[in-house]
C-alpha cells in the first residue's frame, strides 16, 4: 500500500527540493544603532505597546502598581504584559513571535536570548536613545539618560547591555542575581574558622573541616558550569569571546589545570555539585542531622532555600547563615558572575517610532524608579540596579534588619549590592548557550569519571566540548 | 486387567482432570488478579506522588530524600492555586476548546475513515498513505510555519487559533478505519440496496459498531486540550488554557516553579476530568454484545 | 470493497480533512523540504536578512555529526526494545481487565488514572524512584539508595547506579525503555480495550462449549480478531518509538545524559538542538532523513503484519 507513496514522496521531495532556490530576500545593512526620529516622541497620540516576561503573580502585581504609576506620567501608553512560562519557554516563544512578526515590544532577556534575536536583527540598539537631549513632548524630561541616571547605575550591570562583540548597547538591566557563598557562622565561629576569601584559603578550610567532620563534604557549588565560567574569568584564562559571530577560547592548558586541580579535590571529598550530589545542595547546607556541607555558593536570588530550619522545639535557628563573596583567584580581578534578566526593546517591520520610544520611556521607568526598584527587589530577593534604591524608605528598613537567620534574603542582597564592582557577564553569540551547556558537561565527566590515565580524560573532555560547539 | 478396575482407573482420571482444571481456574483467576494488582499499582504510583507532592510545603519538596507522605498537610496550597490563577477563566476557556475541538474532530475523523474503509475510489491507497506519511515527520517543526498561518489569518487570540489546526488527526483516522474495516461489507451492502443513505448507515450501524474506540478517541482528544502548552502561549495569550496558565502563575523571577501549588492547581483542574471519564468508562465497558455482526 | 459510482462522494467526506492537512501539514512539511536544501538555513537569519544558497550541505553536515549514529543507535534500541514489551504487556492487562468480574470496575478506573495525571508529576516520580543522593566511596556507600534500589536490597541483590554520575549507558538505556513502556501503557491499554469490546461474545461462548485452553482462547481468537488494533498499537507504537525525545529530557534534563556519561541523544533529540542554534536548515535535514528511515520500517512492518490482520 505505501509503496506508491514512497515513490510519489520521493519524487515531491526532488521537485519541491528545486522550488528551494526561489525565495529570500536581499541582504540589507548591518547593525545600526536605533535613530531617534526628529518629531520625537508624541505625547497626545495613544500608543500600545507589549511586554513578555516570566513574572509569577506575585511579582505581576507589583509590575501593574508601577504600570499605574508610569501612566499617570504618560497617559496615553497603554502597556499589556503577559508571562510566557518560565526561563526555558520564553525564548523559544519570542523566536517563534519574531518569525511571525508579532514580537513584543519589549521582553524580558539574558543575554543568549538576545544574541538570537540579534540574527534577526530584530533588537533595537539603544545607544542613541540613551544619548538623546532631545525633551518628551513639552515637558522638562529628556528622552535619553541624565548623566545622573547613568552614574546611578551599578556599572557592572549597566555594562552587561554590551556583551555581544560590538560595543552597542542592546539591553537594560532590571534586577540581579549573583553567586555568594554561604557558610554556617554558627559552625565556623565555634571551630576558629576563617572566611575564605581565595580559592587557596578556601581549600585549606575544607581540609580543616574534614578532619572535624570526615563524613561531610565541606564545600557544596550549585552549578559547574558557573565555576568553569567564573574561574576562566578570574584568572583570564579565556572562555569564548563574541568578536566575528563567536569564538570558543576554553580548550587550553590553564584550563586544564585548573580542572586537573578540581578534580583532586573532588577525589578527596572536599566538595560536591548539584549533579554530583543527584539533589539540591542546598538540603546539605540546612540539614542539620544527616550528612553535611558547610559552605554552599549558590545564587543570591535562591537564599530562602539556604535559610536554616527553626523548627527546633523553642522556634530558635538550628544555626545561623553567614553570607560572603565567592572565593577570588586574584583581588586585583575580582569576578564575580552575574546573573537575572535585562530588558530589551524589539521591533518588527510593522513596529513605529511611536512604538519604539513608547517602550523606552517605560524600559526607563523600570530601571531608574527608586521605588520600583526597591520594591521589586523586595518581593524577589533580587538586587537592584540602581544604587539610590537605597534611598527608599522601607526598602532601607528593610535592608536594616538583614541578618543570618530570618533575614537571609534581604541579608544576601546586602551582600550584593556591597560588591558592585565585581559583577560580569560572558558575551553571548548564537553557540554561547552551547559552550555553557559543554562546559558543564565537561566539568561533570573531568570530576568524576573513573580512570587510570587523568590527562587523558580531561584532554578527551575538552576535545569533545570543543568539537561539539565547533559543529 | 479387569473391566471394573479401569473403570475405576478412568473415574480417577476424570476426577483427576477436572480437579486439575478447577486448580487451574483458580490458579489462573489468582494469578490474573495478582498481575492487574501489581500493574495497578505500577500505574497508580505517579497518581499518588502528585497528590502527596501537592499537599508538602516547598522545603519538604525539595528535600534529598523524599517523604511518602507530608509531614505536614497543606491544604493552604489548593487554596494558593485557587486564588493565584483565574481558574474560572482557564476552566471555560479549556471547555470550550476541549468540548468544539474533540466534537468537529470526531465528525471529520469519522467521514475519513468511512471514505478510507468502505468507498473504493481512485487513489485511495495512495491518500492513506500519504496522511499516514505526515505522522513521520517531528511535528515541532511545523510550529514556526504554522504560526505564521494564524497569523496571516488574523486568527491571534481567537478560539479557532486554539482549535482548527489541530482538528484533523491521522493518528485517529487510522485508528477508526482499523475499527471500520472489521465491520462486515454485507451489511453496507444489505444498506445500499435497502437504499439507505451512507450517512444514515454511518450513523445507525458503523458508529454504534465503533462506540468504544470512539470513545477512545473522546478521551485522548480532550487530554490533549487539557495538556496543550506551546500553541496557546504563542496563539492566544488573551485565551489561557489551563496548563499555560497554571504553569505561568507559580513561577518566580528566575523562572522556578513552586511545584507543590503547581501539584495542587493541576490535582483541582483534573478532577472534572476525571468525573467525565468515570462516565465515559461505562460506554467502553458496555461492549457490542448485538448478535449477526462478525466480529 | 464497495465500488461506488459515485467517486466523488469519497472525495467529499475527505474533503474536510484534506483541506486542513493542506494548509496545516503539506504546507509546513513544504517548508521543511525547502529549508533542508538551502546550506546553512537559518530562520532568524533569513529575517535578518542572509540569503542561502541551494545545495545539499545540510545533509552532509547531519551525517557528518561525529555523533549522528550514536543518536541513531539509540533511537533504535529504544524503539525495538520498548514496542513489543509495552504492546504485549497493554495486551495482557486489557485481556485480563475484560476477563474479570469482581472488581472489573474500581481496576478499570485505577488504569484510567494516568490520564488524569500531569506529565511533570510522572517524570518526578521517576527521578525519585532511580536516583541516588550522596553517593560517596567509590559508589559503595550513599545517603539514600532510591526506592528501586530498596527493592533489589530486599530481595538481596547489590543497589545498581542507575542515572546519577558513574551510571553506565547500560543502566541509563534500561531506565528509559522502563520509563517508556510505562508512559505508552496507559493509551495502548485504552486502545486494546476497546478493541476488545468490538469482539463478538459469541466466539468466545463458542469457545467456551468447545472448552478451549485459556492460553489458545487468546492466541487463536483473542489476538486475530484484535489484529487490525494490534496492528496500529504496533505501528504507531514504532513511530513514536523513532520521535522519542522529551522522555529523555524528562530524567536526565537537557543535557541528555547522565552525569559526565555517555550521551543518550536520539534523531529528535538532534533535531531540537538544532532548532536551538537557528540551524532549522540542519534540523530539517535531520528530520528528513529520520523520515526516509520510519518510511522504510514502517513498509517493512506493514509487509508483515499485513499477512496477519484480519479484517
Amino acid at each position: 500500500m505505501l509503496k506508491r507513496i514512497l515513490a510519489t514522496v520521493l519524487t515531491l521531495i526532488m521537485v519541491l527540493g528545486m522550488f528551494a532556490i526561489t525565495g529570500c530576500g536581499e541582504s540589507t545593512n548591518s547593525t545600526n544603532a536605533y535613530v531617534v526620529p526628529e518629531t520625537g516622541f508624541n505625547m497626545d497620540e495613544p500608543v500600545e505597546i507589549t511586554f513578555t516576561h516570566t513574572m509569577g503573580a506575585k511579582l505581576q502585581g507589583v509590575l501593574d502598581t508601577y504600570i499605574a504609576e508610569f501612566n499617570k506620567l504618560y497617559p496615553n501608553i497603554t502597556i499589556t504584559h503577559q508571562s510566557a512560562g518560565g526561563w526555558g519557554d520564553i525564548n523559544g516563544q519570542i523566536n517563534t513571535e519574531i518569525a511571525g512578526g508579532t514580537q513584543p515590544n519589549i521582553a524580558y532577556c539574558y543575554p543568549d536570548h538576545v544574541a538570537m534575536y540579534n540574527i534577526a536583527k530584530s533588537v533595537v540598539v539603544l545607544d542613541n536613545l540613551i544619548a538623546s537631549d532631545m525633551k518628551i513632548g513639552d515637558t522638562d524630561e529628556i528622552i535619553g539618560l541624565t548623566d545622573a541616571q547613568k552614574a546611578d547605575f551599578i556599572e557592572s550591570y549597566y555594562n552587561e547591555g554590551k556583551v555581544y562583540g560590538d560595543d552597542m548597547m542592546y539591553t537594560m538591566p532590571l534586577n540581579k542575581s549573583t553567586e555568594v557563598l554561604y557558610y554556617d557562622k554558627t559552625f565556623f565561629d565555634a571551630n576558629g574558622l576563617k572566611v575564605p576569601t581565595s580559592w587557596d584559603e578556601l581549600w585549606d578550610v575544607c581540609k580543616k573541616i574534614k578532619e572535624i567532620d570526615p563524613d561531610c563534604y565541606p564545600l557544596g557549588y550549585d552549578a559547574e558550569d558557573n565555576w568553569f565560567i567564573t574561574l576562566c574569568e578570574q584568572m583570564e584564562t579565556g572562555y569564548t569571546s563574541a568578536k566575528d559571530g563567536g569564538q570558543y577560547l576554553f580548550n587550553n592548558d590553564a584550563n586544564k589545570k585548573f580542572v586537573k586541580e578540581l578534580r583532586e579535590y573532588y577525589q578527596k571529598g572536599y566538595f560536591t555539585t548539584q549533579e554530583l550530589y543527584g539533589s539540591y545542595t542546598s538540603n546539605l547546607f540546612v540539614e542539620t542531622t544527616d550528612t553535611r556541607c558547610y559552605m554552599c555558593v549558590g545564587s543570591s536570588g535562591g537564599a530562602s532555600y539556604q535559610m536554616s530550619n527553626n523548627d527546633t522545639t523553642d522556634g530558635s535557628f538550628a544555626f545561623e547563615v553567614g553570607v560572603a563573596p565567592i572565593p577570588q583567584a586574584n583581588q586585583n580581578n575580582r569576578k564575580v558572575i552575574s546573573q537575572g534578566p535585562s530588558l530589551c526593546i524589539l521591533k518588527g517591520s510593522n513596529t513605529t517610532d511611536q512604538q519604539i520610544l513608547a517602550s523606552w520611556l517605560f524600559v526607563k521607568f523600570l530601571t531608574t524608579s527608586i521605588d520600583f526598584q526597591a520594591e521589586f527587589s523586595m518581593a524577589s530577593g533580587y538586587m537592584p540596579v540602581i544604587k539610590s534604591a537605597k534611598e527608599n524608605e522601607n526598602y532601607a528598613a528593610w535592608l536594616a534588619k538583614a541578618n543570618g537567620k530570618e533575614y537571609l534574603v534581604a541579608k544576601c542582597v546586602q551582600v550584593g549590592l556591597d560588591n558592585e564592582k565585581d559583577y560580569f557577564v560572558s558575551e553571548a553569540f548564537n553557540g554561547s548557550s552551547t559552550a555553557r551547556e559543554q562546559v558543564g558537561s565537561l566539568m561533570l565527566k573531568c570530576l568524576s569519571a573513573e580512570t587510570d590515565n587523568v590527562d587523558k580524560l580531561i584532554n578527551e573532555a575538552f576535545e569533545d566540548a570543543i568539537a561539539e560547539c565547533e559543529y | 486387567m479387569s473391566k471394573s478396575v479401569m473403570s475405576v482407573m478412568q473415574e480417577r482420571d476424570i476426577q483427576k482432570r477436572t480437579f486439575m482444571q478447577k486448580m487451574f481456574k483458580i490458579f489462573g483467576k489468582t494469578g490474573t488478579y495478582a498481575f492487574l494488582f501489581i500493574m495497578a499499582l505500577i500505574v497508580l504510583f505517579p497518581f499518588y506522588w502528585m497528590i502527596i507532592s501537592s499537599l508538602k510545603t516547598l522545603p519538604e519538596y525539595r528535600q534529598a530524600i523524599p517523604t511518602f507522605w507530608p509531614k505536614q498537610i497543606i491544604w493552604g496550597n489548593y487554596a494558593e492555586a485557587f486564588s493565584a490563577a483565574s481558574l474560572a477563566e482557564l476552566f471555560t476557556n479549556t471547555v470550550i476548546v476541549g468540548v468544539a475541538s474533540t466534537l468537529l474532530s470526531l465528525v471529520i475523523t469519522v467521514l475519513s475513515a468511512f471514505a478510507f474503509a468502505r468507498l473504493e475510489f481512485k487513489g485511495r491507497e495512495a491518500v492513506f498513505g500519504a496522511m499516514l506519511a505526515t505522522m513521520m515527520i517531528p511535528g515541532e517543526l511545523f510550529t514556526i510555519t504554522n504560526y505564521i498561518t494564524v497569523t496571516n489569518l488574523k486568527w491571534t487570540d481567537t478560539f479557532q487559533a486554539l482549535i482548527v489546526p489541530f482538528l484533523v488527526s491521522t493518528f485517529y483516522i487510522y485508528l477508526l478505519r482499523q475499527n471500520f474495516m472489521q465491520i462486515p461489507n454485507e451489511l453496507y451492502l444489505a444498506a445500499k440496496v435497502d437504499g439507505t443513505s451512507d450517512i444514515k448507515y454511518l450513523w445507525r450501524v458503523m458508529i454504534p459498531l465503533a462506540l468504544p474506540t470512539l470513545i477512545s478517541i473522546t478521551i485522548l482528544k480532550m487530554m490533549g486540550a487539557w495538556n496543550t502548552y506551546i500553541w496557546p502561549n504563542l496563539v492566544a495569550k488573551n485565551l489561557p488554557l489551563i496548563t499555560n496558565g497554571l504553569r505561568n502563575a507559580f513561577t518566580d523571577t528566575s523562572g522556578q516553579a513552586n511545584y507543590p501549588v503547581q501539584m495542587a492547581a493541576v490535582a483541582l483542574v483534573s478532577a472534572p476530568l476525571f468525573l467525565v471519564f468515570l462516565f465515559l468508562r461505562k460506554y467502553i465497558m458496555q461492549g457490542v454484545s448485538r448478535s449477526g455482526i462478525k466480529g | 470493497m464497495v465500488e461506488s459510482r459515485h467517486q466523488w462522494k469519497a472525495w467529499l467526506y475527505l474533503s474536510p480533512a484534506i483541506i486542513l492537512l493542506l494548509i496545516f501539514t503539506v504546507w509546513p512539511i513544504f517548508n521543511t523540504l525547502r529549508m533542508a536544501f538551502l546550506d546553512g538555513y537559518g530562520n532568524m537569519a533569513a529575517i535578518g536578512g542572509r540569503t542561502f544558497e541551494f545545495g545539499i550541505d545540510n545533509f552532509v553536515k547531519v551525517i557528518d555529526y561525529k555523533d549522528f549514529l550514536l543518536c541513531l543507535k539509540n533511537t533504535a534500541i529504544l524503539c525495538v526494545a520498548t514496542v513489543p514489551i509495552s504492546t504485549i504487556l497493554a495486551l495482557l492487562i486489557a485481556v485480563a481487565l475484560n476477563s474479570i468480574k469482581p472488581l472489573q470496575k474500581t481496576l478499570q478506573t485505577i488504569f484510567f488514572l494516568p490520564y488524569v495525571t500531569n506529565s511533570i508529576a510522572i517524570g518526578m516520580v521517576f527521578a525519585a524512584m532511580f536516583n541516588i543522593v550522596g553517593l560517596r566511596d567509590g559508589g559503595t556507600n550513599a545517603q539514600t539508595w532510591g526506592i528501586i534500589n530498596n527493592a533489589i536490597e530486599f530481595f538481596g541483590g547489590e543497589p545498581i547506579n542507575w542515572i546519577n554520575a558513574g551510571s553506565t549507558y547500560t543502566a541509563n538505556i534500561f531506565v528509559m525503555i522502563v520509563y517508556i513502556v510505562w508512559n505508552a501503557l496507559p493509551f495502548k491499554i485504552l486502545i486494546l480495550l476497546g478493541g476488545l469490546q468490538s469482539i463478538n461474545k459469541q466466539y468466545y461462548d463458542a469457545a467456551k462449549v468447545d472448552g478451549t485452553r485459556k492460553f489458545r482462547v487468546l492466541t487463536r481468537i483473542t489476538v486475530p480478531l484484535l489484529s487490525p488494533m494490534l496492528a496500529y498499537v504496533i505501528i504507531t507504537g514504532f513511530i513514536g518509538g523513532f520521535k522519542e525525545y522529551s522522555s529523555i529530557i524528562g530524567i536526565f534534563g537537557d543535557k541528555m545524559s547522565a552525569p559526565g556519561g555517555e550521551s543518550l541523544n536520539t534523531m529528535v533529540g538532534f533535531v531540537y538542538d538544532a532548532l536551538a542554534r537557528d540551524r532549522q536548515g540542519r534540523a530539517c535535514a535531520a528530520a528528513l532523513i529520520l523520515f526516509v528511515i520510519i518510511l522504510i520500517v514502517t513498509l517493512i512492518n506493514n509487509k508483515f503484519i499485513k499477512k496477519h490482520v484480519h479484517y
